[in-house]
């Protein structure tokens, strides 16, 4: 009696899984979108989602590709590397022709090997670790800056600023590590010095202790390589500390939130961010029309999420077939697509060919372009 | 700034620290004291109670404005609210757990700490709330350490709290009824002992505590996060096992011996700040290995 | 049986999707029956799981892609890895109270997780890249129908030694010290001892999942072996039955199934996990599915 339960049981979940993989409703061009939609990045993923889907309607009211309409299915990778696996197989059984996705790098690492051996071509609008590069197989492309091209943005202002002593905190997760460290690598290569290299721990509150560590070091800047949350309770914790200089925060964080946080004290903070729909004038239209759509206003990776798609649907049409493989050279082939957020052309390695950093600071509460 | 600078400093950071882990570890120590639970969800009441502060002082900062007396005012009303919690907590998830295996309250114990964290996380959609009070830097210089207004205000409450609470739990006969439930429960229930109202009463004073100390940090840090109070709570069970688990004068020793270690931890520069947590735990598994009584515990022989 | 059978066929009909949902349940099997050898049969409290899992995973990442080694050579490595993780956090800290040892496999997690953070071997934050896939008789598992049946294999193994420790002479021995550890003492069973046992075992479980798990994923990050994860396998062996191989079965087979069929619940799954773990301890401490007791 109990077994049957049981069988019946197991029976009606995988039923009920075997519905869900084959939801996929028969159309004319497939593209899998994989972003998070399920937990911590859930906000962002959602974003991202709904500028790909605009991006979508805005070709399929234009005709679509090659005389298709397009019709996009999203993988939930909840930024989680396991899931992210579950939904790239997802993406891959549901014969999609294409992938737009990538925002969490720790996830989108091992869905490139399951699109790879798929030959399926992918565009990865915001995942941007170094650790990418190298696992790439060649049928992803990179449309976010990667890590080195912020390392440089943030050289440079540092030079320009005439920083000699540098602090470095990260937060001990991949992303904020790998911007650390190789911001560490160029700038001991420029024969500067590092005088404080640091790590946070995620959630925890009280920084004091390595606030007077890091200003009995006397560096003239400081720079946060992690997200916004605790980046705040430093930037907030220094300047109670008394210190005055220089303080940069990377691309995670730039977020209201760190001002709204941090209240007075992030004054005057500078942060590099990748261009978002704020800064750019040519995505005005772009803005406008997500808010009458979402009636929510496109958060940080809305431009280049709808510039991959559109980029996507651009390179099949230059393939001029659903091919897989003539949609990956179309895809290499590039040449300064003209996205919102800039021009867009590919290195060698895929990547980005025109760093599109933008440099913003804390005025009055918000962040405004410096430059 | 010269090493005495640091040092003076740092033993400042470690101060104020300390007297949030004391604060939250007094309420592990009661409760581990009166029924030998290991409260996992005490973390929680600790961001529970922030959240609630943080609730309150919205709601009446039209009132009072965000002055010192509103965030007092919020203050006492969320540790009535947290405690209240606290106690009901202890009914519904602890009470009818009493008698069953350690394992099983235990576990209990942890999916009351998921119950409230994850709900707290659905409510805010995992978001951090600012906790905005605009209290200013303003401070004193003491030699080259700077010490705001902020943060002696925080510790001279967190000390009168702990006053208080060790008066109540010496000079009243419910202080007193709380030390004989710890030796015997059995035996102050043939005395005529109500034990489950003063089994309540500590749930209540500890959640109490921990709302007090998450109100505190909500105002000192300026934002609250559904999960800030699993670091917490494990840092502050360490400071309650450092100053002997059970003991309350213990647990307000071990915070501050806690906030002190980490404070001039980070300053020894062999161990770097990525090195700084396998330090206190392991800290704390060297200590519950060859001295589990801590430093103001009573030897106990015991097991399970 | 007739389930075993079910399994084995599923690959045939169903989608790449469902297969690495399935295997993914699988996987859990095997973690869950490892905890379950810890919590359920020696009733101690293990929070730091994750740990055993990850040394087998960095074990088998680490000889792969940094030293060549064959795959199959790594899994007795991380064996023997794993077994001397068990006794080193096991051997010193079993004589301790149960609630603190609770607390102590909580702290050993986390420092084994910010070392693999924190070392250059294991990759930093990032975490190791390019681990190789394994070969078995010329063929390279590489498809999702191959790590399926890995899996399957692995769980029916887990099940099967689950099984028969649980009617040895170490599993009766483990009933009596969780039931009346002072009676058991007095009956000359080796307290201490049979713990270790319990603890070394469900520490292999761990390592050799790991390792097929670094295999399966050909990427591992410290991120993978929070704390959370401990807590998330300890769910599966409660929601089932503590100490019931089928119940435990159900358990790790709910924990995955369950996000993937109630996606729009979305971050509400801890919650409701939580509060079915929550009344579960209270009003049915048995799990879901008991087993009659003799």
């Amino acid at each position: 009696m109990k077994k049957r339960t049981m069988l019946a049981a197991i029976g009606g979940a995988l039923a009920g899984l075997l519905m869900l993989g084959q939801a996929c409703v028969a159309a004319d061009l497939k593209i899998g979108i994989m972003v998070p939609t399920t937990g911590s990045e859930a906000t962002a993923g959602k974003d991202m989602e709904n500028a790909m889907k605009l991006a979508v309607s805005e070709i399929n009211d234009a005709g679509g590709v090659l005389g298709m309409q397009i019709v996009t299915i999203t993988g939930d990778d909840a930024c989680d590397p396991q899931q992210a696996t579950a939904a790239a197989s997802k993406l891959v059984s549901s014969d999609v022709t294409a992938v737009v996705g990538g925002y969490c790098s720790g996830a989108t690492l091992p869905t490139l090997k399951i699109y790879g051996d798929a030959g399926i071509p992918m565009v990865i609008p915001a995942a941007n670790s170094t650790k990418l590069i190298t696992a790439n197989p060649g049928n992803a492309f990179q449309i976010n800056s990667t890590g080195f091209d912020q390392v440089n943005t943030a050289v440079d202002l540092f030079k320009k600023k005439g920083v000699k002593r540098l602090a470095i905190i990260h937060q001990g997760d991949g992303y904020s590590e790998d911007l650390a460290r190789l911001t560490r690598e160029k700038w001991t290569g420029m024969g500067n010095e590092v005088v404080a290299y640091e790590v946070v721990n995620k959630g925890e509150q009280d920084q004091s202790a390595l606030v007077t560590r890091i200003k009995s070091k006397r560096p003239d800047a400081v720079f946060w390589t992690a997200y916004y949350a605790d980046g705040a309770m430093v930037i907030k914790q220094l300047r109670q500390a008394g210190y005055r200089k220089l303080i940069a925060v990377g691309d995670g964080s730039n977020s209201p939130k760190l001002l709204e946080i941090a209240g007075r004290a992030a004054e005057g903070v500078y942060c590099f961010s990748n261009p978002t729909v704020e800064y750019l004038p040519a995505a005005k239209t772009f803005a406008d029309n997500y808010r009458k759509t979402f009636k929510q206003n496109p958060d940080a990776y809305a431009a280049l999420a709808y510039d991959g798609m559109k980029l996507m649907a651009d390179a099949i049409t230059r393939a001029g077939t659903t091919d897989k493989k003539a949609i990956i050279k179309a895809l290499a082939e590039t040449r300064d697509f003209q996205g919102i957020a800039g021009p867009i052309s590919f290195t060698d390695k895929n990547t980005l060919a025109k760093s599109n950093f933008v440099i913003l600071v804390a005025k009055g509460g918000k962040w405004t372009l410096y430059q | 700034m010269s090493n005495l600078d640091i040092f003076l400093q740092q033993l400042a950071n470690g101060l104020i620290l300390g007297s949030f882990y004391a604060l939250v570890a007094l309420g592990y120590t009661m409760v581990y004291g009166i029924i030998k639970l290991l409260n996992f969800a005490h973390g929680d009441l600790y961001m529970v109670g922030s959240f609630v502060g943080f609730l309150i002082l919205s709601a009446i900062s039209g009132l009072l404005g965000d002055s010192w007396a509103a965030i007092l005012c919020s203050m006492v009303l969320s540790m009535l609210a947290v405690g209240l919690l606290g106690v009901l907590i202890q009914r519904v998830a602890y009470q009818p757990m009493l008698s069953a295996p350690r394992l099983s309250i235990l576990i209990t114990a942890l999916a009351v700490s998921m119950v409230l964290s994850n709900t707290v996380m659905a409510l805010t959609n995992g978001e951090y709330k600012a906790f905005i009070t605009d209290l200013g830097y303003d401070g004193v210089d003491i030699g080259n350490v700077f010490v705001t207004y902020t943060q002696i205000v925080l510790v001279v409450s967190a000390a009168f709290l702990m006053v208080v609470l060790y008066l109540f739990v010496h000079k009243t006969l419910y202080g007193k009824a709380m030390r004989a439930i710890a030796i015997d429960q059995d035996a102050c229930r043939l005395m005529g002992i109500n034990v489950n109202r003063v089994i309540a009463l500590t749930f209540f004073i500890g959640s109490a505590l921990a709302t007090a100390a998450g109100v505190m940090a909500g105002v000192y840090y300026g934002s609250i996060h559904f999960a800030m109070g699993f670091v917490i709570g494990l840092k502050a069970f360490t400071a309650a096992v450092i100053g002997g688990i059970g003991s309350i004068p213990g647990a307000m020793l071990g915070g501050l011996v806690l906030g002190l270690l980490e404070a001039f931890g980070t300053q020894i520069p062999a161990i770097g700040t990525e090195w700084k947590d396998v330090f206190s735990f392991g800290i704390l598994i060297l200590l519950l290995i060859f001295k589990p009584t801590g430093l103001l515990g009573k030897t106990e022989i015991e097991r399970m | 049986m007739v389930l075993a059978g079910v399994a084995m066929v599923i690959p045939l009909v169903a989608s790449n999707y469902v297969l690495e949902v399935l295997t993914n349940a699988w996987f859990y099997t095997v973690l869950c029956l490892g905890l379950n050898i810890v919590v359920g049969y020696a009733g101690l409290l293990d929070l730091g799981y994750a740990a055993f899992f990850a040394v087998g995973a960095y074990t088998t990442g680490i000889l792969t892609s940094q030293f060549g080694v064959n795959f199959w050579l790594t899994i007795p490595v991380a064996v023997a890895c794993s077994m001397l993780a068990g006794i080193v956090i096991g051997g010193p800290t079993l004589r301790l109270r149960s609630d603190y040892l609770a607390i102590v496999t909580l702290g050993f997690g986390e420092i084994v997780r910010i070392v693999a953070r924190n070392l250059k071997i294991t990759g930093g934050a990032s975490g190791l890249i390019g681990i190789e896939r394994p070969h078995f008789f010329g063929m390279e598992l590489s498809g999702i129908h191959h790590f399926y049946y890995v899996f399957l294999l692995l769980a029916i193994l887990a099940c099967f030694i689950s099984y028969r420790l649980q009617n040895s002479r170490l599993g009766r021995a483990w009933q009596y010290v969780r039931e009346d550890e002072d009676a058991a003492e007095a009956m000359g069973i080796g307290r201490v001892s049979v713990k270790l046992y319990a603890y070394v075992i469900g520490a292999v479980f761990g390592g050799v999942a790991g390792c097929f798990f670094a295999a399966k994923m050909t990427a591992i990050s410290p991120e993978t072996f929070t704390f959370t994860q401990s807590v998330l396998i300890l769910l599966g062996v409660v929601l089932g039955g503590m100490g019931k191989i089928p119940g435990v079965i159900v358990g790790a087979f709910a924990l995955v199934l369950f996000p993937e069929v109630f996606r729009d619940l979305g971050s509400m799954r801890m919650l409701v996990f939580a509060i079915v773990m929550l009344v579960i301890m209270l009003y049915r401490p048995e799990g879901i599915w008991p087993e009659k007791r003799s």
